[in-house]
């Protein structure tokens, strides 16, 4: 066991440098030298604590969203709603911060956003699994249309009841002060979501593997079959699946507006629906597996990020995506490397110890 | 060993975890009937599809006609002569049986015309009255089974290979199939027959390898050896059969479940069931025999509740029970261990430990303060493992990584605990090692003595006259009629399980 362990470290760690060194010759194609540009940019990371602290804050809403997708993926389903059940989150928080902004006191404002997000992305996904449940609807098409119904109706009430007093842009008022979450590392933009991912974290592994609930959700997701034979419904635990897959992605809501934006902005954060199930199957839908992989994704972000800014060299942008990508392929190819391996090591004991016995 | 059509040295073959093949040596000759003879899980089947191409051999060679030959696929080993039919027969039963039987060996233009004449041919040389033009899905198992050995007449096979050939059928089908083996040897060909029957053995093999934790255990003439020795070989110990005790508690107890009348289906629906009555008093054993496919399945389903009636009653305990969900029935104490424990019985990829307590996931008995009781249910999954003697390493131990045998007896362990008043089991011990088969056995009739009633399905006419105290023959979803164990012949329940109505009742109705 403990070998397993030290293997699933020691691969990953290396299919991420084989990443890193795979999309560094790419830079080769625009006349760049890779190795300046990497350790200038990972020197930047490690030393600046502001851009360090950022590979945090980039990692906090993605955890949610990559929790969404590994929780639903333990009952053998796939939300990849998670984009639009982050949006319904996201538009509540703003809701309610700008409407209870100065009448709550902080701690139990973000206690009422907390839930509400939670509830609001929960009832775009209970809606999902209760289509799967009552009329065998497709979970993957549902909640990928889902995301485009939702993110219409944050766009119609950007454009009326939410639109910012200047009418200006497709965004909201800033909401108060008084509805930040407190930031937890001074001098950086870390702030309380980010342990409260940690956190989320921690309890959905605690409830997928500690909890009969939990036992039941994975026992559907393995063998639909054989729990309904043992008396459980596997249409209740698609419900129940889906809606706390949705609310973790709604969670992400209150990160992100109270965290970051402070506002809400047309169409912001648009990605992080992808890059969570992305992240989510790189951890194996292991919930604390998502934590690491989350900050990786987080850092990858950055370095594209802070590349891209360095002067006179003309990175663009979407370097950010050929990094997260490379190095995502690696870390799946490992994977499979990692298994064949197991396998061939497994049949050398068994030839070993024939042979010994014979 | 001049004549060796077929010889296999030393061939070993692993899969991850396990040994599939260790060191395997023997040979066939022309016109021979060897028998492969072994438990479940021996190897034999492993062996013979390396033989046929279907899997690579990690070590060791195959020589064919003396000549050392390379079998990368199916098609090589059919080009060389060589022909096999699985355990689950590979037809396309919306196609006709000429169709399926010219498959993968006619190119271009098919002249249809002169394709059914020659499989008309081939099966009136082998003396099967076979339908050209019938579909197969409209065809017996066993006329199925024929169409599968033409596939390999068709192909001019000259090694038959045939995987456990008779489990699907009734015992007049297997009686001919067992003539054909011995007239195909006859004209020179080669049979290799896999079986874990010691019965079939003796009827038709000329030489029997005896294959034992994937190593061969012996290779013996039939003249030289009896069932006896060859179930020593096998097992490797001797085993003595579970015994039912006559006439105890048999119709004195109470009614345990009372099924009245009960149909499933109609409509539009196939009719599945039709006209089910029967009763189980505490202490008896009532077993349900037939070929695989007469609603067996079906009936357990409708007991446990994963099946809705059309018509008719389901009492249990006197409470009509039918509207009842499949959680309340476990909770009311039916227990029940199904055919397929792949698919129904045990979620392969969870522990044992999380896999006794699937059927009591909503007992609070499991859990403190809303968690799992980890240490409760690893005891009790040691518990199980210790008293069905289960080779497992322990409750952390993923259920596929048990063998067969062992899986089942988990299943049997909980659902004995479910099960307090009546279990069912269907096919309790289909594909299980005599080993196995033996301890499962003494199990049902443990639970019996204990005043739980039972229900057992099987296809295996010896389980049901060894433990059952009442037999019913269900064929296409009806009851042929109930009797004592006792009163029919093996002949007669033959008779019946392929569907004729003995002339003469036959047996008192309950």
């Amino acid at each position: 066991m403990k070998n397993k362990i030290k293997d699933v470290v020691l691969f990953n760690i290396g299919a991420v440098v084989v990443g890193l060194v795979i999309s560094a010759c790419m830079l080769l194609f625009m006349d760049v030298n890779p190795v300046t540009v990497f350790s200038k940019a990972f020197l930047k990371i490690i030393t600046d604590k502001y851009t360090l602290g950022e590979v945090l804050v980039k990692a906090t809403p993605l955890m949610f969203t990559a929790l969404a997708f590994a929780f639903t993926y333990k009952a053998n389903l796939f939300n990849i709603g998670a984009q639009g059940q982050f949006y319904a989150g996201a538009t509540v928080a703003v809701t309610l911060s700008l409407s209870l902004g100065e009448a709550l006191p902080t701690p139990l404002l973000i206690l009422v956003v907390l839930v509400c997000s939670f509830l609001a992305g929960g009832l775009i996904g209970a809606l999902i699994g209760l289509a799967k449940a009552k009329f065998n609807a497709n979970e993957f098409l549902v909640s990928m249309m889902s995301t485009y119904v939702v993110d219409a109706f944050m766009d119609y009430l950007l454009r009326t009841f939410l639109r910012e007093t200047k009418g200006e842009y497709l965004q909201t008022d800033p909401i108060s002060q008084n509805a930040y979450l407190p930031n937890i590392i001074p001098g950086t933009r870390v702030h309380l979501g980010f342990l409260l991912a940690v956190l989320t974290a921690i309890v959905v592994w605690v409830l997928l593997y500690k909890t009969p609930l939990g036992f039941r959700i994975r026992a559907v997701g393995n063998n639909a079959s054989a729990a309904e034979l043992a008396g459980i419904r596997a249409k209740k635990i698609y419900v129940i699946a889906f809606l706390i897959s949705g609310g973790l992605a709604g969670m992400a809501g209150l990160t992100e507006i109270n965290g970051v934006q402070h506002m809400l902005l047309q169409d912001f954060n648009s990605s992080i629906g992808s890059y969570g199930i992305g992240i989510a199957i790189l951890a194996n839908g292991n919930p604390i597996g998502v934590i690491f992989a989350s900050v990786l994704f987080g850092l990858l972000s950055i370095m594209g990020t802070t590349m891209g800014r360095m002067p006179g060299l003309n990175i663009p942008a979407s370097i950010i995506d050929l990094l997260q990508g490379i190095v995502m392929l690696c870390v799946i190819v490992a994977y499979f490397l990692r298994y064949y391996m197991e396998i061939r090591r497994e049949k050398k004991k068994l030839q070993k110890a024939s042979v010994e016995h014979a | 060993m001049d004549a060796s059509v077929v010889e296999l040295r030393n061939i070993s073959k692993y899969f991850a975890k396990v040994i599939a093949n260790q060191d395997v040596s023997f040979s066939v000759q022309k016109g021979e009937v060897l028998a492969l003879l072994g438990e479940n899980g021996a190897g034999k089947s492993t062996i013979m599809k390396c033989l046929y191409g279907l899997y690579r051999a990690d070590e060791g060679t195959i020589l064919i006609d003396g000549q050392e030959t390379v079998i990368h696929s199916p098609k090589d080993a059919m080009a060389k002569g060589i022909a096999m039919i699985q355990q689950h027969f590979s037809l396309v039963p919306a196609h006709t049986v000429t169709e399926n039987i010219i498959l993968g060996n006619v190119r271009g233009p098919i002249h249809m015309k002169e394709c059914r004449e020659k499989v008309r041919r081939i099966a009136e040389e082998a003396g099967f009255e076979i339908p050209v033009d019938a579909r197969v899905r409209d065809l017996a198992v066993g006329v199925q089974q024929k169409v599968e050995i033409m596939k390999a007449l068709y192909i001019n096979a000259r090694i038959l290979i045939m995987d456990e050939p008779t489990a699907v059928l009734t015992p007049q089908e297997s009686e001919t199939l067992m003539r054909f083996i011995k007239k195909f040897a006859e004209k020179g060909n080669s049979v290799i027959f896999i079986t874990h029957k010691l019965k079939e053995v003796m009827e038709v093999a000329d030489r029997i390898v005896v294959m034992r934790d994937g190593r061969v255990a012996g290779n013996l003439r039939k003249e030289e050896t009896d069932e006896r020795e060859l179930s020593r070989l096998m097992m490797g110990e001797d085993v003595i059969p579970a015994i039912r005790t006559d006439g105890e508690g048999t119709t004195s107890g109470e009614v345990v479940l009372d099924v009245q009348n009960i149909r499933v289906g109609g409509g539009k629906a196939p009719v599945l069931l039709d006209g089910i009555s029967f009763q189980i008093r505490r202490g008896e054993v009532f077993g349900i025999a037939g070929v695989s496919g007469n609603g067996q399945d079906e009936l357990c389903e409708v007991i446990c509740g994963d099946l809705p009636l059309s018509e008719g009653k389901l009492l249990y305990c006197g409470r009509d029970i039918q509207h009842d969900s499949i959680r309340r029935r476990i909770d009311a104490g039916i227990g029940y261990v199904p055919v397929d424990r792949y698919r129904d019985g045990l979620i392969m990829n969870m522990t044992l430990a999380e896999n006794m307590m699937l059927k009591t996931s909503f007992d609070k008995k499991w859990t403190r303060r809303g968690f799992i009781d980890q240490k409760k249910l690893n005891s009790y999954t040691q518990d199980i493992i210790r008293e069905h003697q289960v080779k497992a390493p322990g409750p952390d131990a993923p259920a596929k990584s048990l063998s067969g045998g062992n899986q089942q007896k988990m299943v049997l362990g909980r659902e004995i605990d479910v099960g307090s008043t009546l279990i069912v089991f269907n096919q309790p011990t289909r594909g299980l090692d005599m080993g196995a088969v033996n301890r499962i056995h003494r199990a049902i009739l443990e639970e019996k003595a204990k005043g739980k009633g039972i229900l057992m399905v099987s296809t295996e006419l010896s389980e049901i006259f060894a433990l059952s105290d009442w037999i019913a023959v269900l064929y296409k979803g009806r009851v042929m009629g109930i009797f004592r164990n006792g009163e029919l012949s093996t002949q007669q329940i033959g008779l019946l399980m392929a569907g004729y109505d003995l002339e003469k009742g036959g047996g008192d109705e309950k």
